[in-house]
């Protein structure tokens, strides 16, 4: 069990909502959130109370942003749309809970908002973002984009695998207003340190490390695994968006999958959820690149 | 379109008449002998009707005679089939009948292959030579036009799969691959170069790189019929050998082998300024071993034999030390996911290509053929790989080894490499076994002798769970091809 009173307001001059408003609204949000759910937390003390980590849960909703940092001993920032500043409902909540607005409307937004991830490791504070890259919508646990480890290898810090339920029934999709007097549930794993999984200037390291924060994932939130990335490739992330994105190359033609190949890379793993269908129509490629000198031929 | 500047065979015209193209053991032979030998052995094959379109097996190692016996058949247009000359006589004889070939030629290396018994015409590679030098016969006919994608060489695959193919390479193909080998600038191959001719020539390494590209640069190929690590060693220093490929057994003998020093430094290598790994990974703790003792840096490449040989090259660049390099100029390469969209970079994906040097299909299987090369010309490799973010390629594993464990991939060769490290083991095979929870779990199957609670125990210390082996079965060998590729059909449950 966690409360509020065991939370530190630490120091962070160079973050958004450092001011002394942002600390009075923090400590009154906390202190409502516990009032009006029963949240519990545990596996706490994987989370360092000094210096940098990642925090990676599972996302199901959109108050997975409220009830995961609610439950943490420190502060933890995260990315959020410039746009939130627009608003004068989320102007001043949204930076007091920790969100660094970033501007997606720009070219390299991964690199920005990767870049915005690395100046709070650096300083020494705690960054969430969700591996999946944008909530579920099967339900299952997608596939986990390479960000977060490409980030804990940058910054040397450990990812603290979070597996949270019940924030579904607060807020399900679609729903604005959240439901009060449910539970939710938080449990932090031990920490994933990237020194563990190799050389870092080989990428096949990143897919290992973060595989392995989703299984850890997976183990605490009970969800199924599925080997497929999250929503559509086209829909915009609701979060960080340090997915890598490949490089503005073409190729001319795209590859068609022989007819009557074997498929290994399938999940055998049933979609009782009525997740992504693997049996469609070979969907065109999205986002074609070649190498460079390649020629169009 | 057709001419004969298009066919293989001229690959050693033009060539200055004296400087040395193969040497092998006390003898050397220049581009002007080579030339004349060729044009004796080509009216030699013509006048046992071998000429467009015919096809000959030709069993024979790493010796003159292969390489004048094979020039003389793609000279004439004809189709030329190496097979290994040290296998087995019933394997051989195995082989024969899907090649539907017209004449069966020996090499010296084949003496004991060569006992009589086949169903189609023999001769040896001496005797072929013998008549069409001999004196009265006619000028022999010139080298053929050829189209570039007429059929060169049939070669098998390496038949990791259980399934043996015969791939059909091309003249354009085979040539392309060559001239983009040969390069320029600094890496450029050149006429001073001296390779070493020890893959074996039936493998595609062996026959398109070290011999066939090095004799079109005009530089000479030092042949070793058999591989032998410290022989190696003497010829490269001896003939002052500057390009070295090799499989990555052959690379763990010269840097923990015989002829290899057990510590320190060698000179053995001084000379070699190319040296190339590839067929199968090269683990970073050799390259290491080999650049500390001989002061040369291995590259690794990636290919197949329906590519010709080479796909990737780390030549020249900044190669990291785990990656196979980056794709060669002109070819197309995607990573693919299962429904053949490319996928993000950081991800594994399939390596589809589009190359130049892509083969014409496997020998009467046009059902495999379509498998693998689609309509709109890309290849469909089956190996997973990854590309970082400067476009090297980094494999992982290949697509059909993969072992889904509660909707997690695990690729083999990773738990195979940590397996690998641990004291004692000496081979590891890493397959999947149904289980009724988790789809899949991880069986190893383990040669060496070591305990298995602590080997267990080092594993789970260094992957995660799903990863590590539920089983693990204890074998005397794992079975290998020559070039260091494991024959895992069988083993999997």
């Amino acid at each position: 069990m966690t409360s509020a009173a065991q939370f530190r307001f630490e120091r962070a001059p160079s973050m958004p909502g450092s001011d002394a408003t942002s600390r009075v609204v923090l400590g009154g949000l906390r202190g409502l959130i516990h009032r009006l759910w029963d949240v519990e937390a545990t596996g706490l003390e994987h989370v360092p109370l000094n210096g940098p980590a990642i925090i990676c849960p599972n996302h199901l909703s959109f108050c997975d942003s409220v009830f995961v940092p609610a439950v943490l001993p420190r502060r933890t920032w995260a990315i959020g749309k410039a746009e939130y500043m627009d608003s004068w409902k989320t102007k001043h909540l949204f930076p007091a809970m920790g969100m660094i607005p970033v501007d997606r409307s720009g070219g390299s937004k991964s690199m920005v908002a990767l870049d915005a991830a690395a100046e709070v490791l650096d300083a020494g504070h705690l960054f969430l973002m969700y591996p999946e890259g944008t909530r579920s919508r099967s339900g299952n646990l997608h596939k986990g984009r390479t960000g977060a480890a490409r980030l804990a290898m940058r910054c040397g810090a450990p990812i603290i695998p979070v597996g949270h339920s019940g924030t579904l029934e607060v807020q399900p999709p679609d729903q604005f207003k959240m439901t009060t007097g449910k539970k939710v549930t938080v449990n932090f794993g031990a920490p994933i340190h990237a020194a563990d999984f190799g050389n870092p200037a080989d990428p096949r390291v990143h897919r290992r490390m973060i595989d392995a924060v989703m299984f850890e994932i997976a183990k605490l939130s009970g969800q199924t695994y599925v080997n497929t990335y999250a929503g559509a490739k086209a829909e915009a992330s609701d979060d960080v968006g340090t997915r890598p994105t490949a490089p503005d190359q073409t190729i001319t033609v795209a590859p068609t999958r022989p007819a009557g190949r074997p498929k290994a890379m399938s999940p055998l793993i049933d979609l009782s959820n009525g997740g992504p269908s693997k049996t469609t129509a070979p969907t065109p490629p999205t986002r074609p690149r070649r190498l460079e000198g390649s020629a169009g031929d | 379109m057709t001419s004969s500047a298009s066919n293989l065979a001229s690959i050693i015209e033009h060539h200055p008449e004296h400087a040395i193209a193969l040497i092998e053991g006390e003898t050397s032979i220049t581009f002007g002998e080579l030339r004349e030998q060729t044009a004796a052995c080509r009216a030699a094959l013509a006048a046992l009707n071998v000429g467009p379109g015919s096809r000959i097996v030709l069993a024979a190692g790493n010796e003159v005679g292969f390489v004048v016996t094979a020039l003389a058949a793609l000279g004439l247009g004809a189709q030329v089939a190496p097979i290994n000359p040290y296998s087995p006589a019933p394997e051989a004889r195995r082989k024969l009948p899907p090649l539907n070939a017209e004449l069966l030629v020996f090499g010296e290396t084949a003496e004991r292959l060569d006992d009589g018994g086949y169903d189609l015409p023999t001769i040896s590679t001496g005797d072929l030579l013998a008549e069409g030098s001999a004196a009265g016969n006619p000028a022999p006919p010139p080298v053929a036009a050829v189209a570039d994608d007429d059929v060169s060489f049939l070669l098998s695959t390496s038949g990791v799969s259980g399934v043996p193919k015969v791939a059909m390479l091309t003249h354009g193909g085979m040539a392309w691959v060559q001239q983009s080998l040969i390069g320029d600038g600094d890496q450029q191959l050149r006429p001073t170069d001296i390779s070493l001719g020890v893959l074996p020539v039936a493998h595609i390494l062996g026959l398109n790189i070290a011999v066939l590209a090095t004799l079109r640069a005009g530089a000479a190929v030092v042949l070793q019929r058999r591989f032998d690590s410290q022989e190696s060693l003497e010829l490269i220093r001896r003939h002052g050998v500057t390009m070295v490929v090799g499989a990555p057994p052959m690379w763990h003998q010269w840097a923990a082998g015989a002829g290899a020093p057990e510590s320190g430094t060698s000179d053995a290598m001084a000379t070699v300024r190319f040296a190339r790994s590839g067929a199968a990974a090269l683990r970073p703790a050799t390259v290491d071993r080999l650049e500390r003792i001989y002061g040369v840096r291995v590259t690794q490449g990636y290919g197949l034999t329906e590519t010709s040989a080479v796909v990737t090259t780390g030549r020249g660049a900044d190669a990291p030390i785990t990656s196979v390099g980056r794709a060669l100029p002109d070819i197309a390469l995607v990573l693919v996911d299962d429904n053949g969209a490319p996928v993000d970079v950081g991800d594994v994906g399939e390596v589809v290509i589009r190359t130049p040097g892509k083969f014409a299909g496997y020998l009467d299987d046009e059902v495999t053929t379509e498998m693998v090369l689609t309509d709109d010309g890309w290849f469909w490799t089956g190996d997973l790989g990854v590309l970082d973010d400067d476009g090297f390629l980094h494999l992982v594993d290949r697509v059909k080894n993969i072992v889904i464990v509660s909707g997690f991939n695990v690729y083999p060769a990773e738990v195979e490499d940590v397996i690998l490290q641990f004291p004692g083991v000496r081979a590891a095979v890493v397959v999947g076994k149904a289980h009724g929870l988790t789809g899949e779990t991880v069986s190893a199957h383990v040669a060496g002798d070591v305990n298995v609670d602590e080997l267990d125990a080092w594993v789970r210390s260094q992957l995660s769970t799903y990863k590590c082996p539920t089983d693990y079965q204890w074998v005397d060998q794992v079975p290998q091809t020559p070039t260091g590729k494991t024959l895992r059909h069988g083993l999997r449950s």
